[in-house]
């Protein structure tokens, strides 16, 4: 694993990035009660562990795992920290996902054509699982765009216009998203801009000394 | 005072063709535009204030509560699709047909305090759109898929079946909604074959090579398909189509072969039953054809009998001269009172009688009715009864020579048949040497190998050879070609039926024998009987007598020289000679005479035989005129008319008929030695 560039002045600490992880897997099992009660099956969202690693790195991990072309269900964020949530998954799998979330038998035809929206509203799901969570837990109001569907390869995802301010950090959260007996990985990417990170940082502060006191 | 009030947002928001519905921090309704009031038919003022579960009891809200608890709390947006909440309000458009929409949740920031708009935005002009560009696109598509004979599937990477055609409706017996959404592996029988078909193409098999399937109708019947399948992507997705082909009718073919060609063994079987029938008339028709073999067989023998008459009825003569002659002499010496050597007369009567009789008995034997008996038997020996036959049947113009291997072996065949083709081939040989020649029968062993053995279409291996062939005219290769042809025949008509070849042809062939003619006009012909040698021994038979031969002693004073080659009559002529005191010299042939004749001995008398082998009496009295033209010359024939024909005596020339009495040739001889 390379070092975070010296570039990037923010980095998290231990217990920062352990208090993140446990926001992170808060707002992910709201995703999942909340997609379990759409599907009326079954869902288990799980998220190993948090990274931060850098754009290229991030890209690295993506093609490690065999698909260039990604399907990417994209949110951005504005508030006390602003930035980019991707919700990605390899091509191949993102039909079925759709097929696990809409679980109906369907013809290819009107899976293809449902796919857009399902895809849209699954990821939006997610996302704002996780970012309302960690907004509602750091006490803070964040506005959070609309769901954008979005296909291609990894580097374009992490060289969106405009770019963070100098920002050259992605908090990397892999996703093992689980129902109808079917297994779909994938990852959430957070872009930040600088400002944003310290700001994630003071909050994490914070958090640690609301629930610890320490 | 309670002041009611159109305020300048409501009138933008009833001009938005959307549906907008904002909730208060409470969640209760605050706004609902003019697009709502007319959607959802209910008013703006039968809404307001109250909450979404009120306004749509029987709508599942879960997840649209949710969204706006987000929105208010997190200020988080949320999107709820048609895909996932199909008809989640119910609206209508103002057609009144369902309304398709996506629902959008968000937060608005406000003073004092934080609302959430609800956006509904109707779908359903974009969904038929898109349904309807769908269906124009695939419309061709679908016109080849729905009117295809053969199933045709799409099927998704999991083996799920996306598309069923209406043939794999009809072939599966499910109707196309259960089809779609099965796993495709549910179908095939034994699973086995389908996941090699199915692994192939995931791993990109390019081979396109079409499997036959066991599939299993809703029914529980089965059913025969021939399934070629090939991958195709979209959006990196896998897809596979598999278009089964039903292989029912070519099965049910191929079953229907394979129980004609049942069938067909069945009709060999009747085949080969009728012909163990056709065998059986076959057996009673060649039943009949033997008995008439066995009748012309009979006529055939008949026929060389005829033929034989001339012949015999001399020899006859000859051999009742012998007898007669050595009973006059053993007369004469009883007279006399010398009877102290009669014993050879009488031994030579007897030999002339046996003689006699064995021709009697060969006679009888031959022209018997005999079945046909194959038996093992000599050919050497075969010959020997037949010898004395076969030299009256050539009569004396013709030289005989017999060679008899040694040791020959056995052969089995029927010695009646054998001996007829001896005689008939005899008969032509003796037809086709006119003015004489030399009649050579022969036997020996022989290994035919396997070129010899195809020549002679038997099998290679051990076979005893009779070749019989004569110094004759020789026969043309056509006549050659057609030799053992029935009722062919070179003879003038009443001389022959033209069976015998063809007769000796048979009988060889049936004895797994071969024959075979070599001929070369006015060089001869040779006819080859080769026999299979058997190996065993001899059936017992009686032997026949053989004749013995005397010799006899000269005498004194006049020389005379007895060619004959009849021994017993030699033997009776040389003793009435020496009776009267000559002294006599012995040919039994031409030749010997004329050797005789070429010495420098004394000689005032030649008695000879004018049926003579190869040089006849006539060319030997030639021969010793030439030498000694005052030798005087006797002739001794029982052929009278003929010899008296040919005119062909001269001065010191006399003939003397057979039979004679030995006194009439003692007469003779004295008479022409004093002249």
């Amino acid at each position: 694993m390379k070092k975070t560039p010296k570039s990037t002045p923010t980095v998290l600490s231990e217990l920062e990035l352990d208090a993140l992880t446990e926001l992170v897997n808060l707002g992910i099992s709201q995703a999942a009660l909340r997609l379990a009660k759409m599907v009326r099956e079954e869902v288990i969202l799980s998220v190993p562990n948090v990274t931060l690693v850098s754009h290229n790195e991030a890209i690295k991990i993506l093609a490690e795992r065999g698909s260039k072309s990604l399907v990417a269900v994209h949110q951005t964020f504005e508030g006390d920290i602003t930035g980019r949530a991707l919700l990605l998954f390899p091509e191949a799998n993102s039909l079925e996902l759709v097929r696990a979330v809409i679980g109906r038998d369907l013809s290819i035809e009107e899976i293809i054509e449902l796919e857009q929206e399902a895809l849209a509203e699954t990821g939006n799901v997610i996302l704002n699982g996780c970012l309302a969570t960690i907004a509602n837990l750091l006490h803070r109001h964040l506005k959070i765009s609309l769901p954008e569907v979005l296909r291609g390869e990894s580097a374009e995802f992490f060289n969106m216009k405009p770019p963070p301010e100098s920002g050259d950090t992605v908090m990397f959260i892999y996703i093992n998203f689980s129902v109808r007996q079917r297994n779909i990985e994938g990852y959430i990417a957070m872009l930040l801009d600088m400002p944003s990170f310290a700001a994630l940082k003071a909050l994490l502060g914070e958090f640690i000394h609301r629930t610890t006191g320490a | 005072m309670v002041k009611k009030k159109t305020e300048p947002q409501d009138t933008v928001l009833d001009a938005i063709d959307a549906g907008l519905i904002v909730l208060d921090h409470h969640r209760r309704i605050a706004r609902w535009n003019a697009w709502m009031v007319s959607a959802s038919g209910m008013s703006t003022e039968e809404v307001r204030g109250k909450s979404l579960v009120q306004v749509f009891p029987d709508v599942d809200l879960e997840r649209l509560d949710a969204a706006t608890i987000a929105a208010l709390e997190s200020g988080a947006s949320s999107l709820l699709t048609h895909a996932l909440h199909p008809l989640l309000f119910p609206l209508k458009t103002r057609a009144g047909r369902d309304l398709l929409h996506d629902v959008v949740v968000c937060a608005v920031r406000g003073d004092p305090e934080t609302q959430c708009l609800i956006h509904i935005a109707d779908v359903t002009m974009a969904a038929a759109r898109e349904r309807f560009l769908r269906d124009r696109q695939n419309a061709r598509y679908d016109a080849v898929v729905e009117s295809a004979p053969d199933v045709i599937l799409t099927l998704d990477g999991d083996r799920i079946i996306r598309y069923a055609n209406p043939a794999a409706v009809q072939q599966f017996g499910y109707q196309a909604a259960e089809l779609v959404g099965q796993n495709a592996s549910l179908l095939f029988e034994p699973p086995t074959v389908w996941t090699d078909v199915w692994r192939g193409l995931e791993k990109g098999d390019p081979s396109r090579q079409s499997v036959e399937l066991v599939a299993r109708r809703k029914d529980g019947s089965l059913t025969y398909l021939e399934v070629s399948a090939a991958r195709w992507q979209t959006d990196s997705r896998l897809f596979v189509t598999a278009i089964c082909r039903d292989v029912n009718e070519r099965r049910a073919a191929e079953a229907a072969l394979r129980s004609s060609e049942g069938q067909a063994r069945a009709a060999a079987l009747a085949l080969a039953d009728l012909n163990a029938t056709l065998e059986q008339r076959v057996e009673e028709r060649t039943a009949k054809l033997m008995e008439a073999e066995e009748a012309l067989r009979q006529s055939q023998k008949m026929e060389a009998i005829g033929q034989l008459t001339g012949g015999i009825a001399h020899d006859f003569n000859n051999l009742l001269q012998g007898i007669n002659g050595a009973l006059d002499m053993i007369q004469k010496r009883i007279a006399a009172g010398r009877i102290g050597d009669i014993d050879r007369f009488v031994q030579g009567a007897i030999a002339s009688a046996n003689r006699a009789s064995t021709l009697t008995h060969r006679l009888l034997a031959f022209s018997r009715r005999q079945p046909v008996n194959p038996r093992p038997l000599d050919a050497n020996h075969l010959i020997g009864t037949m010898e004395e036959l076969l030299r009256r049947s050539i009569g004396e113009k013709l030289r005989m020579e017999i060679v008899r291997a040694e040791d020959l072996w056995l052969v089995r065949c029927d010695a009646n048949q054998l001996e007829n083709a001896l005689l008939n081939l005899a008969i032509n040989a003796r037809d086709a040497m006119p003015e004489g020649g030399t009649l050579n029968i022969s036997t020996s062993n022989t290994v035919l190998d396997a070129s010899q053995a195809l020549a002679r279409d038997v099998t290679p291996g051990e076979y005893m050879r009779l070749t019989i062939s004569d110094t004759g005219v020789g026969m043309a290769d056509d006549v050659q070609a057609r030799a053992f042809d029935p009722f062919y025949t070179t003879k003038p008509i009443g001389q022959g039926t033209g069976l015998g070849l063809s007769m000796i042809y048979g009988f060889v062939r049936q004895s797994q024998g071969s024959v075979q003619i070599e001929s070369e006009v006015g060089r001869g012909t040779t006819i080859e009987i080769c026999l299979p040698r058997f190996v065993g021994d001899l059936e017992p038979d009686a032997d026949a007598p053989e004749a013995g031969d005397a010799g006899q002693p000269p005498a004194d004073n006049e020389v005379v020289l007895v060619v004959e080659d009849e021994s017993v009559v030699r033997l009776l002529v040389v003793e009435v000679l020496n009776d009267l005191g000559y002294l006599a010299l012995e040919a039994d042939d031409g030749a010997s005479a004329m050797r005789i004749l070429q010495s420098s001995q004394r000689i005032d008398l030649l008695a000879t035989d004018i049926g003579l082998p190869d040089i006849n009496g006539r060319q030997v009295a030639d021969a010793a005129r030439t030498k000694r033209p005052d030798i005087k010359i006797l002739f001794m024939t029982g052929y009278a008319e003929k010899a008296a024909a040919s005119n062909f005596l001269v001065d010191g020339m006399e003939i003397i008929n057979k039979p004679f009495t030995m006194d009439n040739l003692a007469a003779k001889i004295r008479e022409m030695i004093q002249r």
